[in-house]
């Protein structure tokens, strides 16, 4: 037993080499915990995966590894001695420690497959841990499948806490499942899973192992990865009116095992099948990988090329399968032998290809092929497992159960025609299936089987629209039929051992003794002829275990081996109970066996810690798989719930479909009755269409003789018109010959009275005829008298008549000559009336010539009159700086404060002056000076005197000499500029007092006003009326001097009669500054 | 008068070219010596005595001026003219030291502009005087509006520029006293201003909104760019002189445009 256990270990060199003290293992206690840290690692991974990501973990998680890994190379190549000091016990660690790491290198693999390789291949790169990885690791990696994120994934992508946040724990561990390639750790679920049918298949051998595998393993490959595909073909191949393909959700809701569907291409063949199939592998075959690549190299590619080969290309060929199949299937009976060889083709591939590891183990004998159970029946059931596969078969057979109740109400529902019949019916056994195999690892060899069935039973459902097939193997048997065989086979493959299965499908189906049924069965259809041969085979085989054994390839899984040790284990110790048949166990193990050794029980109690412990993992493993068999059977119960909702669609589709037929032939009326109405309607459209061109047309019609009567009226109306004027010409004619008319009455009227006038003086002619010829008579009656006197008279009247005739001629001659006189004197009077105007005319140019000339003159009169004022200005400026000079001199002798005041006062008198100038009217207000505005001479008179230049000399004149040159030039100035007048005014002022007199009245006034004003002060009343006076005199200077003598004395003693105004300017500045 | 038969030769050739000042340069001395200032009779016969009567006041005038050294052959001819014209019109200052009021400069500037036009002083001086009389009694109502009618048709124009100007504050210092009292006499050229002159001769004074208008539209660049109203005033009191003629020409135009043709055509 050990030397099997470390032979895939390779520990059995190290162990019996080894001593001394191993620094980990020096205490089984430490040693225990670190198993028992690995175990529960693997677990707690995947639970950490799930709930909050691996970023926290990644570091301890390599830690862990590492540690893990090493340490399981070091307790098989570096440190032997405490293995040898255990012993045998060690051997139990290393398989538990072996089984632990198994599985961390698997949940490490299966969620974190590019940071877990590429610590490999960085670890082991290493050549110091070379060793290792051949011893260690490299084993554990023919158990698993190349990882898909290996291919799509990356080291960063997959630490992403998200790719776990939708999965639960259980889903964790189904993903690393699929990975697996170890029928224990394998899930069924996806294609992924091959080793485990494989490992199923095996057990069964046949003899033609020579067919040509490379085909087959082509084919089964592809069968076993792409069951969807392969399931879908199935449903295309069948014959019958299975348009419907086989989902592959819906496979796995009816949690289908991968091997189930991978049966169905060789079952819908019809092709006698498989489950004999495995068998066929020869006992060459059942070596090692190297073996078995060796003994096919030579028909086909070595099994490679089907693990590269992409998934797509199998189904061709369980397609180019199928066509073989179907005539087949229909072929006779002989043939079906030869063909159920070909099924066992089909099979054969699997065993070099996936078997791989399990020939390790097995060896050449049919041991190798029974895969684990297999293996572990040798090693004798233990209770564990026997608990173990309880547990499991409970869950299995609850699921079956359920499925099973699923799947049954489903056939009626779809019927023939609908996919699930057709699942349902294979679906039963396949369950039973998966569940076996999930179970027990020892009842490998159902499926096998179950394909031979398929054949047979499970085919015959798939075939159902054949004519062949048998009704009886639905539903009911199938499974029922299965479960026997399985038993039957497991009775007869595997060892003896008290399996679990037995005990409870024989229950179940209360076949106790499958193999005669099998037998029966076997005989009773043909097909599965075949299927006895290989069983037979295997039985042999079986015999052969022994030998097989020995050549255990280390490739084993390490579950395998574990399961095997505690089978092995159970074995013993039920052995050894039996053997006692004592009570209790420690009694008779001290009492009997002698006194046991001292580490013994130690070791047992290690033992069944790490049992306990396997059954913690195991058990938290089965609590997961609950979970998600519940999670799956609530799919599948919601599927169901799908399925009836959509058939319950699909009726009210039909329904619907009805309703819409109606609808169709009501629309199909409608539309007809629409047609009709159309046409009606057109019908009345052209008819209305007609009778509006006809209405048009009479329309037009109406409407040209609408316009010709127009026309006519028009031309009515012109002969209207034409016969107004006629009528109008007529009237006028009517009225002009009425006017004639009158006329002509008026000349008839006329003529009546000049007839009447004629006729009178025709009376009168005749009466003055009368009385002429009395007359005459008379006249003749005197005779000659008469005559003379007559001729006389005649005489004198011719010559009056002459006389006369030219007196009218004159008076002609003289009217005429007095017309002609009329008109020269009217043409005359024109002609002056023209001469008038002209003279007009010219008398206005003349006047407007005379008045621009005269413009022209006043403008320059004008400018003479400005000329004459500007030099009147200019001469009076000058004067009166001359003046203002004399003055100031003397005022400068007599009172040097007056001389400002004189100095105005001569402004003043020359201001006067300049007013006298302009004329006679100013005078007196000239004189008055004071009341007068002042002139801008003076303002003047103080610049203008200085800028004249005139008065520099007269400052140094004496003060006598001002009054005479000033009186002097005065006066003389006066003369000779104004000339005339100069004199004149003054001596008028005096010598005319009648004229002047109201001037002069105005003038004493005003003084006398200003005197009297000013002498109030004075009381010099007298003194100015003789100022008045004197001032008058002074102007008449001598001319008058009556009234001035006789005042002149007595006011003034020596004054000059020249300087009269003189004195008044004095006597006014006295006033003026007392009046200051 | 030879002038005259001169410039007769001339405008034919003038017109020939394209030169339209040369007939209306014509046409001023036409009406200069037509009536329109009121200088000459409207009769032929009395010319020479009317012309004589003139020349005898001028010389009357200025004999007096100089007679009372208000003048003397030194002093510039328009100030010459100045107090010629403020003696006639009883003016005359005391002193030619005193201030000249504003209407003084107003002369003064249109005498200069008249003598560069007239060569004969006898004539300048009477033409300056009338027009300036006629300035100050027959466009008395009418010169204190044109401000007001030149931003109407500058607005018209160009409202952008009156808007700068108005941004300015400049609207309100604009030279009108140049523009409108002084006829632009000393602000353009005198060959330009005759064409002016004739146009306000004749009796519209409006042609002086319409070159003032001109005048700024011809500058309107630089007038945009200068943005104080000092700045503005400045330039427009002493603008180029080299594009006169364009503005003017350009100014008839406008003035065409806006108040139809002119009431008499040469």
């Amino acid at each position: 037993m050990s030397a099997r256990l470390c032979g895939p270990l390779q520990v059995d060199g190290s162990l019996s080499r080894g001593q001394g003290s191993h620094p980990w293992i020096s205490d089984s206690g430490v040693w225990y915990v670190q198993i028992w840290v690995l175990e529960n690692c693997s677990p707690l991974l995947t639970v950490f995966g799930a709930r909050r990501g691996t970023h926290t973990q990644k570091v301890p998680l390599a830690a862990c590894v590492h540690v893990c890994l090493a340490h399981v190379s070091r307790v098989q190549l570096g440190p032997p001695r405490w293995i040898s000091f255990l012993g045998h016990v060690t051997e139990v660690y290393l398989v538990h420690l072996h089984a632990s790491v198994y599985a961390l290198f698997h949940r490490l693999y299966g969620m974190y497959p590019c940071n877990f390789v590429s610590f490999l291949r960085s670890h082991y790169s290493m050549k110091e841990n070379l060793e290792t990885f051949e011893e260690v690791v490299k084993p554990m990696m023919e158990h698993v499948r190349i990882h898909p994120e290996l291919v799509t994934g990356s080291k960063d992508h997959e630490l992403d806490p998200r790719r776990w946040k939708r999965l639960e724990t259980h889903d964790v561990v189904i993903e690393c499942a699929k990975i697996s390639l170890d029928p224990t750790e394998a899930s069924y679920e996806d294609g992924y899973s091959v080793s485990h049918q494989i490992s199923a298949r095996f057990p069964h051998r046949s003899a033609d192992v020579s067919a040509s595998s490379y085909v087959d393993t082509q084919n089964s490959y592809g069968n076993a990865t792409s069951t969807p595909y392969s399931t879908s073909r199935l449903t295309l191949n069948t014959p019958g009116q299975l348009p419907q393909t086989l989902s592959s959700p819906s496979t796995r809701l009816l949690a289908e095992p991968p091997q189930a569907t991978l049966w169905s291409p060789s079952a819908v063949c019809g092709m006698t099948t498989p489950p004999t199939s495995p068998g066929n592998v020869p006992p060459d075959l059942s070596h090692p990988y190297s073996k078995v690549f060796g003994t096919t190299g030579g028909k086909g590619t070595p099994l490679g090329t089907p693990a590269t080969s992409p998934p797509p290309a199998p189904p061709c060929h369980s397609d180019d399968c199928v066509h073989l199949s179907l005539p087949q299937a229909t072929a006779p009976k002989k043939e079906e032998r030869t063909d159920s060889a070909r099924p066992c083709l089909h099979r054969q591939p699997h065993v070099p290809n996936d078997r791989g590891l399990e020939e390790l183990h097995g060896g050449k004998g049919s041991v190798t092929l029974s895969d684990l159970p297999g293996f572990l029946g040798d090693l004798a059931s233990e209770e564990d497992s026997i608990e173990k596969d309880k547990e499991e078969a409970a869950i299995s057979k609850e699921l079956s159960e359920i499925t099973t109740a699923d799947a049954e109400p489903l056939v009626p529902r779809g019927g023939f025609d609908s996919p699930f019949y057709r699942d349902s019916l294979p679906g039963c056994p396949r369950k039973t299936l998966s569940a076996s195999s999930s179970t027990q690892g020892t009842s490998a060899n159902p499926e096998p089987l179950n394909s031979s069935l398929d054949k047979s039973g499970p085919d015959t459902p798939k075939q159902a629209f054949t004519p062949i097939d048998l009704p009886c193997g639905g539903t009911g048997e199938s499974p029922a039929g299965n479960r026997e065989r399985q038993a039957s086979l497991e009775a007869s493959i595997l060892t003896p051992s008290p399996c679990k299965i037995p005990p409870q499908r024989g229950v179940g189906f209360g076949s106790g003794q499958p193999p005669p049924y099998d037998h029966l069965f076997e005989v009773a259809l043909p097909k599965t002829a075949h299927h006895f041969v290989s069983k037979k085979t295997e039985e042999l085989l079986k015999k052969a275990k022994g030998s097989a054994e020995e050549d255990f390839t280390p490739s084993a899984s390490p579950m395998e081996v574990l399961d095997r040790l505690i089978q092995q284990g159970a074995d013993v110790h039920s052995k050894e109970l039996n053997r006692l048949s004592l009570p209790s166990k420690s009694v008779d193990w001290t009492h009997f066996g002698g006194s046991p050794p001292s580490d013994e029980i130690r070791t047992l109690r290690n033992q069944l810690l790490l049992l306990h412990n396997q059954l913690l993992y195991e058990r938290f493993k089965r609590q997961q798989h609950a979970l998600r068999n519940r999670r799956l059977l609530r799919k599948v119960i919601r599927a169901s719930a799908l399925e009836e909702h959509n058939a319950a669609m699909k009726d009210q589709l039909k329904l619907q479909e009805k309703d819409i037929q109606i609808w169709k032939i009501s629309l199909q009326k409608e539309q007809a009755r629409y047609n009709q109405l159309q046409e009606q309607r057109d019908t009345v459209v052209t008819q209305l269409h007609s009778q509006i061109r006809q209405l048009q047309h009479d329309r037009e019609e109406f409407y040209n003789q609408s316009q010709e009567l127009q026309t006519k009226l028009e031309d009515c109306r012109n002969m209207i018109a034409e016969l107004r004027v006629e009528l109008k010409k007529a009237n006028s004619k009517v009225c002009h010959t009425e006017l004639l008319l009158s006329q002509v009455s008026q000349k008839l009227s006329n003529s009546e009275s000049v007839q009447q006038q004629m006729e009178f003086l025709n009376r009168q002619l005749l009466v003055l005829g009368e009385v002429n010829e009395l007359y005459l008579e008379q006249l003749q009656n005197k005779h000659s008298d008469t005559t003379k006197e007559v001729e006389m008279m005649k005489a004198a009247y011719r010559k009056e008549l002459e006389k006369n005739r030219s007196h009218v001629l004159q008076q002609n001659q003289r009217l005429d000559t007095c017309q002609k006189r009329i008109l020269e004197l009217e043409s005359h009077l024109a002609k002056k009336d023209h001469l008038l105007l002209e003279q007009k005319k010219y008398l206005e140019d003349v006047k407007l010539q005379a008045r621009g000339q005269l413009q022209a003159a006043e403008s320059r009169y004008e400018a003479q009159k400005r000329i004459t004022q500007v030099f009147e200005l200019e001469i009076l400026d000058l004067y009166g700086k001359l003046e203002k000079d004399g003055l100031l001199k003397k005022l400068e002798e007599q009172k040097p404060e007056a001389a400002e005041a004189a100095e105005e006062r001569l402004d003043y008198c020359q201001d006067g002056c300049s007013d006298s100038v302009t004329g006679h009217n100013e005078e007196a207000p000239g004189r008055n000076g004071e009341t007068k505005p002042s002139r801008p001479g003076g303002a003047r008179g103080g610049g203008g005197g200085g800028g004249r230049g005139g008065g520099s000399s007269s400052e140094l004149s004496t003060p006598e000499k001002p009054p005479n040159p000033r009186a002097g030039p005065f006066s003389s100035r006066w003369e000779t500029v104004v000339g005339e007048p100069t004199s004149g005014t003054p001596t008028t002022v005096g010598s005319l007092p009648s004229s002047e007199s109201f001037l002069g009245m105005k003038a004493r006034e005003l003084f006398r006003n200003k005197s009297e004003s000013q002498c109030d002060e004075d009381g010099l009343t007298v003194g100015s009326l003789s100022e008045t006076l004197k001032t008058e005199l002074g102007k008449d200077s001598g001319v008058e001097a009556r009234a001035p003598l006789t005042l002149d004395g007595p006011l003034l003693p020596a004054p000059k009669p020249d300087s009269v105004g003189q004195l008044r300017i004095m006597d006014y500045n006295e006033a003026q500054l007392e009046h200051s | 008068m030879t002038e005259d038969s001169q410039r007769n030769f001339r405008s034919v050739y003038y017109e020939k070219v394209g030169f339209r000042g040369v007939e209306e340069k014509k046409s001023l001395e036409i009406l200069l010596k037509d009536d329109r200032l009121g200088i000459l009779p409207p009769h032929h016969e009395s010319h020479v005595q009317v012309m004589t009567y003139r020349k005898e006041q001028y010389s009357d005038v200025l004999h007096a001026l100089k007679v009372i050294r208000f003048v003397s052959d030194a002093t510039p001819q328009s100030e010459v003219y100045l107090y010629m014209h403020r003696l006639e019109s009883g003016k005359l200052p005391r002193s030619p030291s005193f201030p000249l009021e504003p209407e003084d400069e107003v002369f003064l500037a249109i005498a200069k502009a008249m003598e560069e036009m007239v060569e004969d002083s006898v004539d300048c001086y009477w033409i300056t005087r009338c027009f300036v009389n006629q300035l100050n009694s027959k466009y008395r109502d009418t010169l204190p509006q044109l401000p007001k009618a030149f931003e109407q048709y500058l607005n018209l124009e160009d409202s952008r520029l009156l808007s700068h100007l108005k941004a300015c504050c400049a609207v309100s210092t604009l030279p009108y006293e140049l523009w409108f009292k002084k006829c632009f006499a000393g602000c353009l050229p005198e060959s330009s201003l005759q064409r002016i002159w004739d146009k306000v001769v004749s009796g519209s004074c409006k042609i002086l909104v319409f070159v003032a208008v001109e005048i700024l539209l011809t500058f309107k660049i630089k007038v945009m760019a200068l943005n104080s109203a000092e700045k503005i005033t400045k330039f427009l009191e002493n603008i180029p002189q080299d594009s006169s003629d364009a503005i003017v020409s350009k100014a008839i135009d406008l003035w065409h445009k806006h108040c139809g043709t002119p009431v008499h055509s040469a």
